[in-house]
């Protein structure tokens, strides 16, 4: 163990125990640290709150699928926690002066589960396949700048764009598709068969898989990493209360499980045999302010919400004190890719500012709001009492409705949605963050309305920008702008809190709640 | 009898389509689709109209009703748009599940709450029926959610054992099925073994104050011939009646115990479906539910001729 990695343990061990901020996003290598000493082999059961309707990663998008095949497929680039795209199946690329050419060398020695060898063919079918809108796949939306994907030779794929993306490499990581062997769809039953048999590349192969049960993965005899994965089995354990799962984890049935609700953290945070750790996330609990909602076109009135809140406050309301105040960048990317906190406006409490501006903005005999949440979203409830209660100190009376999802969906989509909680996550690059969300349409959806031609423009150059410094830039100053004209306020983001046996040892969480530890994690002996 | 139940099944047979109709349409009156599950709020218009398109949910909705309900009656419900399973051995794997719970819930509330309740009814007002009425009482207040998880945590802590998480079949080993179902089981048994005796009871009480039961005894017929030729026999037909009723119940409401205990279940598949808007299954499993519930409804009826041969099916 190095000591950088000791440093890790005995702060997430302190932050358990005291409460201390969660411990920093995994070190940067493939699906987190390797073991010196791992043991290996033995079975490690894992208990999930949620499911995965089925495990083809080309044509079902739900979170619950990605979560557990990225252990089974994987794509050129892996999503490293700090925001880059790191190599996995390819091993390094370059891209033409212009921006348009990514040619792509391929890792050697890389097989199927099937035994067969890769190569540039099976690369190309498999995202020419993802890409074709005809296929149905909900990853095709990501790759509509790519014109042409072609094997050069046995080891190189070049991918031609209409138009420069610096985001491209981490569009062909794991959220979608993965490497399958070439002309695979062409069978009839090949996604049916996808739940039964897999034909990934990952460390991990599909042994039995059964819908509101359980799904088991073993080791991938033929994986290409040198000493990994540890573990022989993963047994995969769907429970769908969370009352079961934390008595399945006393009770030793379960040896790792996330939790998501602060209740439920409490209930096993000082059970003994049990380690509880926190890891920071992609995910962000934002209040987003729609302009098409009359007081809220008025940037002084937005202003002023964001002046109102403390964020600090909300959180602690709304997660129990489990997440990270945000400023414009989640967590787990801030180092790489935020904007500094102290360098962005509207971020802290200033009730007599807030009250200036409404009355600016014509509403200083007070202003009414009312703010839409979710039901089945525990955190909102909380939090929108509390924000009641903060938005009354500068004159701002707030209706609190409930709605469901699909209610919601189609409002967020239709760009009618006012003033909402939100609840959303990203992989790990800034392009992918904002991009859709913010730029004006019709690149972009803008779905709050926004309308900003100097965000957009910054979008613009951060997703054509190669240079990595440069591109930075872009994005700090994107992040800037979106302080300063509140067209949303990042909240905070909930932690990724994990419950361990003992015996578990070097499982590391990834910040899109992606299970990749489990490539790493392995059992003592 | 033979035209008695063809009348049924043709009933049945319309029963079940008008039944399939609510149940399509009352399925795609919830909101967002399984388009809007599959890619999220930030979905691209684009990739939703293609999607859409896959499903077939760019076609008019009694389109999409004639294309199903023509491959349902040949046998074919289609396959789930989540998982890509074909619907109909998903059905079936998840009732199976159900159907052995309904029916060991069945034979534990039968054992434990009619026997309750002819005590209860017997000894009205003494203490064996106030007892037996508190334990009534409080089956009948407990929701089944409270009663299961206090039920797992009492194992968990008193014993320090909780159910395995992983299904098994009887056919795969029965000690393993049996340590699966024994609390969901008890939880839904208690609740129905109080019903069961609260009825039986109402039904004892009120038999013993006929005039029928009062001849009986004044023409000195014995307290045993009284209670299982008078007595038993007059309350089979209304409690083989709430007995049906009660099994359509527990077929249709096994979600909350199916979901604590992680059970397979038609139930849990249901709530799955609802969550994912996979509609091939939805409307596969809720028909099975109705199928299900009017092939008890003529099990009950035929069993009141087996009960009392003076009973006409007409």
């Amino acid at each position: 163990m190095n000591a950088t990695r000791r440093w890790v343990l005995t702060a997430a061990g302190l932050a358990a125990l005291t409460g201390l901020p969660a411990r920093p996003a995994a070190a940067q290598e493939l699906y987190g640290p390797k073991a010196a000493g791992a043991s290996k082999g033995g079975t490690l059961t894992f208990g999930s709150l949620v499911e995965p309707p089925a495990l083809d990663p080309y044509h079902q998008g739900a979170d619950a699928r990605i979560r557990f095949t990225v252990l089974i497929y994987q794509g050129l680039f892996y999503e490293a926690a700090s925001g880059e795209a790191m190599p996995l199946l390819a091993q390094g690329y370059t891209v033409s002066p212009d921006g348009l050419v990514y040619t792509v060398t391929l890792r050697s020695g890389v097989k199927f589960h099937t035994g067969q060898a890769m190569t540039a063919k099976d690369v190309a079918y498999s995202y020419n396949y993802l890409r074709d809108p005809k296929n149905g796949s909900p990853g095709a939306g990501d790759l509509t700048l790519v014109t042409a994907i072609d094997a050069v030779d046995d080891t190189t794929v070049r991918f031609t764009l209409s138009k420069p993306n610096a985001a491209l490499p981490m569009t062909l990581g794991n959220k979608y598709g993965g490497v399958v062997p070439a002309g695979y769809f062409d069978a009839p039953d090949a996604k049916q068969a996808l739940n039964q048999k897999s034909v990934g590349t990952g460390p991990f192969k599909l042994a039995e898989f059964k819908p509101n049960s359980h799904l088991a993965l073993v080791r991938n005899e033929h994986y290409w990493e040198q000493d990994a994965p540890y573990l022989d089995r993963i047994n995969i354990l769907f429970v769908p209360n969370s009352a079961s799962l934390i008595v399945a984890l006393r009770n030793k049935r379960v040896d790792l499980a996330l939790l998501t609700r602060p209740q439920d953290i409490q209930q096993v945070e000082k059970a003994p045999g049990l380690a509880l750790e926190r890891w920071p996330s992609l995910n962000q609990k934002a209040l987003d302010l729609g302009s098409e909602l009359a007081p809220l076109g008025d940037v002084r009135v937005r202003q002023a919400v964001a002046l109102s809140l403390d964020r600090e406050e909300i959180m602690r309301a709304a997660v129990g004190g489990y997440g990270k105040v945000l400023g414009t960048m989640v967590p787990a990317m801030q180092e790489r890719w935020g904007a500094p906190l102290d360098s962005l406006p509207n971020q802290k409490p200033d009730i007599e500012k807030a009250k200036a501006l409404l009355a600016a903005a014509g509403h200083g005999n007070g202003l009414s709001l009312t703010l839409t949440t979710i039901n089945g979203y525990d955190w909102m409830d909380p939090a929108a009492v509390t924000m009641k209660q903060q938005l009354a100190r500068a004159g701002i009376d707030l209706a609190i409705r409930r709605i469901d999802l699909g209610v919601w969906i189609k409002n967020f989509q239709s760009k009618q949605m006012g003033l909402t909680f939100n609840d959303w996550a990203t992989q790990p690059d800034p392009h992918l963050l904002f991009y859709r969300h913010f730029h004006k349409t019709p690149e972009g959806a803008d779905f709050r309305n926004w309308a900003n031609a100097e965000a957009s423009a910054l979008l613009d150059r951060g997703l054509s920008e190669t240079d990595a410094a440069k591109r930075k830039e872009d994005y700090v100053q994107f992040q800037k702008v979106l302080a300063e004209t509140v067209p949303t306020v990042m909240l905070f983001s909930a932690d990724h809190v994990s419950v361990r046996s003992e015996a578990v040892q070097n499982y590391q969480q990834h910040p899109t709640g992606w299970f990749y530890g489990l490539a790493r994690a392995y059992l003592k002996k | 009898m033979t035209r008695y139940l063809a009348r049924r099944f043709a009933a049945s047979v319309v029963t079940a389509v008008l039944a399939s109709i609510v149940v399509f349409l009352i399925v795609r009156a919830v909101p967002g689709d399984v388009v809007a599950q599959m890619l999220g709020q930030t979905s691209d218009p684009a990739a939703s109209r293609s999607l859409r398109a896959f499903f077939g949910l760019d076609q008019p909705v009694w389109v999409q009703y004639g294309s199903w309900i023509g491959a349902a009656l040949q046998g074919d419900f289609g396959t789930s748009w989540a998982s890509g399973r074909p619907v109909a051995m998903m059905v079936t794997d998840a009732f199976m599940v159900t159907l052995e719970i309904a029916l060991l819930t069945l034979a534990l509330a039968s054992v434990v709450g009619v026997p309750l309740g002819l005590l209860s009814g017997v000894y009205e007002d003494c203490w064996p029926d106030t007892l037996i009425q508190t334990f009534n009482l409080l089956g009948l207040a407990a929701p089944v959610f409270w009663t299961g998880l206090m039920l797992l945590v009492l194992a968990s802590s008193m014993l320090g054992w909780s159910p395995p998480l992983v299904y098994a079949a009887p056919g795969e080993s029965l000690a393993d099925n049996l340590s699966i179902l024994v609390l969901p089981i008890l939880a839904l048994g208690l609740l129905q073994a109080a019903a069961y005796s609260q009825f039986v009871r109402q039904n004892v009480v009120s038999a013993l104050h006929q005039d029928y039961v009062r001849t009986a005894i004044a023409k000195g017929v014995p307290a045993r011939l009284v209670f299982f030729k008078h007595i038993l026999r007059n309350i089979a037909i209304p409690l083989v009646t709430f007995m049906g009723l009660m099994l359509t119940q527990i077929l249709g409401g096994v979600v909350i115990v199916e979901s604590l205990f992680a059970i397979p279940g038609l139930g849990r598949l249901l709530l799955t479906a609802i969550q994912t808007r996979d509609y091939p299954v939805l409307q596969g499993a809720l028909l099975v539910v109705v199928v299900a519930a009017m092939l008890v409804n003529l099990g009950v009826d035929l069993l009141y001729r087996v009960i009392d041969p003076r009973v006409r099916l007409a």
